[in-house]
């Protein structure tokens, strides 16, 4: 990383790697115009803790915020904006004079309502154990309705215009009453909604493609992934998936300016969720239980494995290579965290996943039953886990983390650069 | 990657952002300053309300408040109000894409922030610019104030695209409780906006420049000191014809101005005014009504005459139909 690059952080994993933290360090090692958010919405859960010991969980802000760096939401983004107004509530109690002031949402970013929200829940409850590890949030919901009705969608945007925001929040509240008979709760009255949308618009300042070249003219902005590549709409698990882009594409849609490709790993593989992790053991789960996930009522439990290098490589591959990994959570090592380097399936010994065609999820599916099959073979915990995980991967290890706060990290110069 | 940890509930949600408007108002001056805040200094500047792609029909609407002791609470409280004024003209869509200037008036003679002016704006950015106003509590005692050198930046020192580009005159709403200075003084603009004028302009005659291009309104809060002094309200009924609103409560100011604009702009009656703020829960039915009677009557009157009185009335001599007893002459 030079210092006048942007940078793009991915999770090569299922996410909870650390890309908060991460954030968090490339923010306060220089100057940073804007963290950028390209994919997911406000089920993001990226933790950062200050070395004072402040500590805030990033859902839609950028993870930079603690240290007064501005947020720009781009059109990928599916935004959650009574998410916002809590969120802006705890990062004013932390010392952040003025939340609002700090973030700009693209005008084209769908919106997420409490009615896709309640759509989103009656069908994972409809599904009994069959759930896909939704977060309940509605944020796939709302992707998947913008499809169905693209007329009825909001847009950030739209939330200055209140006559017909009004009139969309309205055909929304109808869709769900027609479609579901059985509502985890009751809808808000749309009016209500509306009015408390239009409050959140006037603080919020809006923008667009111009608004992100002016922040990326101005110095090296950082983008902020969400969720993790094992979860792609397209190249995850099918379908134990998210309604995302969790690759590096929208970074690339969003500019053509040249971006250094950073991977976040753990030195465990973890899962929060339904859906395959190969390297489960329960014993990692129990010794490692993370403080900030919690089985969620709509998301199911998190559980932890073995660093699960056939699927990160698998991940890399997807994602079009990366420049140089993170990898956090080494104070975390021991002997009993191992490395899994192969899959036996149906008997065969397996090191690589082949990825499909591109959006093909009758392949996907076919992954999904190969890792539901497959048992991992453990080689013993790596004394070197930096190389080791460079090797397996075939990308340096440029950053690795040793308790939360960015004092704990250190960046490696990797040799031949 | 989490599961929502933060609140998605609509009515917390509209908890909190009432909580925050309400506390985060009074920053600058209740540190100490007493000097006018750079963004708000009206020297050698001019504010520009533009219209955009995203807000292409802008329509101008600044409200400049009395700052001095006169006012007891009156200031402090509109600092606490205004904030809402945006969001209930969205809501209630009675302006498509109002941008917002809030501003305040001291005594030239005497205080030491006499004009503070921010900037038109289309988001909360304005709520900042409230934030910035610093408070006199000072005053002349001679139930007189700067107001004159307000309209003198107004009508000389703001350019709108409302007006420019579509003919239709934003709007100014002056909220205090004491008299104009007769003239406009050639010293105080030199010293304080940064221009040259070769003589002083009688109020009047100012008033009638700025007319032309803003619906001009004072609104007199009753509870402030010279409230109900007819001479206060006499001679601005003078200037302003139908034009002054009595505000018996001040908690409604927001409500009093969109709904003022709503009428003017044929968006509502006053009847479908009320009801809305009836269906928004707000109490302040009653007052707003009584304080806007006068107003809905002479929206009704200009609907009629149509477009040609609307620039017919701008003129000072078309404007008096109210002021017809105790006038007192500036």
């Amino acid at each position: 990383m030079n210092r006048g690059e942007h940078v793009a952080v991915i999770d090569l994993g299922y996410g909870d790697a650390g890309k908060g933290t991460v954030v968090d360090w490339l923010c306060a090692a220089r100057p940073v115009p804007a963290v950028v958010r390209f994919n997911g919405g406000a089920q993001a859960g990226h933790n950062v803790v200050t070395s004072d010991g402040r500590e805030h969980t990033f859902a839609q802000f950028g993870s930079g915020t603690l240290r007064g760096v501005p947020t720009f939401l781009s059109r990928f983004m599916v935004v959650d904006p009574l998410a916002l107004v809590a969120e802006a509530d705890h990062l004013a109690t932390l010392g952040v004079a003025d939340p609002w002031a700090l973030l700009t949402v693209d005008r084209d970013a769908l919106v997420a309502t409490p009615y896709h929200r309640l759509a989103n829940q009656a069908r994972e409850l409809a599904r009994g154990n069959q759930r896909h590890g939704s977060c309940g949030m509605g944020v796939g919901e709302t992707v998947a309705r913008a499809l169905a009705d693209p007329a009825g969608a909001i847009r950030f945007g739209d939330l200055r215009q209140p006559a017909a925001l009004r009139g969309k929040l309205h055909r929304l509240d109808d869709w769900l009453r027609d479609t579901f008979a059985d509502l985890p709760a009751a809808p808000p009255a749309p009016d209500d909604c509306a009015v408390v949308f239009a409050a959140i618009a006037a603080r919020a300042r809006t923008g667009d493609q111009s608004t992100l070249d002016g922040l990326l003219g101005r110095g090296p902005c950082v983008f902020e992934g969400a969720q993790g590549v094992l979860l792609d709409e397209w190249r995850g698990w099918h379908p134990y998936t998210t309604w995302s882009t969790t690759t590096f594409d929208n970074v690339h849609a969003l500019t053509d300016a040249p971006v250094v490709r950073w991977g976040v790993l753990r030195t465990v593989t973890t899962r929060h969720g339904a859906g395959p992790l190969v390297t489960e053991d329960e014993r990692l789960t129990r010794r490692l239980v993370d403080p900030h996930n919690h089985t969620g009522p709509w998301q199911g439990a998190f559980r932890v494995g073995h660093f699960d290098a056939v699927a990160h490589r698998y991940a890399v591959e997807v994602a079009g290579g990366v420049d140089g990994i993170a990898l956090t959570h080494l104070d975390a090592t021991g002997p009993d965290t191992r490395i899994c380097r192969a899959y036996v399936c149906d008997g065969v010994r397996t090191t690589r996943l082949a990825p499909g065609p591109a959006r093909d999820l009758d392949h996907q599916a076919t992954l999904t039953a190969t890792c539901l099959r497959a048992a991992p073979l453990l080689d013993a915990a790596p004394e070197d886990w930096p190389g080791v995980v460079a090797e397996e991967l075939g990308a340096p290890v440029v950053l690795t983390s040793h308790g939360p706060t960015a004092q704990d990290k250190r960046m490696l110069v990797p040799a031949g650069r | 990657m989490g599961s929502g940890r933060w609140s998605t509930d609509v009515y917390d949600a509209a908890a909190r952002m009432r909580r925050t408007t309400g506390t985060s108002a009074f920053a600058y001056s209740d540190s100490g300053a007493r000097k006018v805040h750079d963004r708000l200094n009206p020297f050698g500047v001019t504010r520009e309300s533009r219209d955009n792609a995203e807000h292409p029909q802008s329509l101008a609407i600044a409200v400049l408040f009395d700052v001095t002791g006169s006012m007891r609470r009156v200031p402090r409280t509109l600092q606490e109000k205004l904030p809402g004024l945006l969001g209930l003209l969205l809501r209630k869509g009675y302006v498509a894409d109002p941008h917002i200037l809030f501003g305040a008036i001291g005594d030239a003679t005497c205080d030491r922030v006499p004009l503070q002016i921010g900037q038109f704006e289309s988001d909360n950015r304005m709520d900042e610019d409230l934030g910035r106003i610093v408070l006199e509590g000072g005053g002349g005692g001679q139930m007189t104030e700067s107001y004159e050198l307000a309209l003198y930046f107004m009508a000389r020192h703001t350019s709108i695209d409302c007006y420019e580009k579509r003919g239709r005159r934003g709007y100014l709403f002056l909220i205090g409780d004491e008299l104009p200075y007769p003239r406009v003084d050639a010293g105080q603009v030199r010293s304080i906006i940064g221009d040259e004028l070769r003589e002083p302009i009688a109020t009047t005659a100012m008033m009638a420049e700025l007319r032309r291009r803003y619906h001009v309104y004072y609104i007199l809060p009753t509870g402030s000191s010279y409230a109900g002094d007819t001479r206060v309200l006499d001679a601005w009924r003078d200037l302003l014809g139908q034009n002054v609103i009595e505000l018996d409560d001040l908690d409604a100011v927001c409500e009093t101005i969109g709904l003022t604009i709503g009428l003017n702009e044929g968006a509502i009656d006053l009847a479908r005014g009320l009801a809305d703020l009836a269906e928004v829960g707000s109490t302040a039915g009653a007052t707003v009504g009584r304080a806007l009677a006068r107003v809905d009557r002479g929206a009704v009157a200009q609907r009629r005459l149509g477009a040609v009185s609307d620039v017919a009335l701008a003129g000072p001599d078309r404007a008096d139909d109210g002021g017809d007893e105790g006038i007192i002459r500036l």
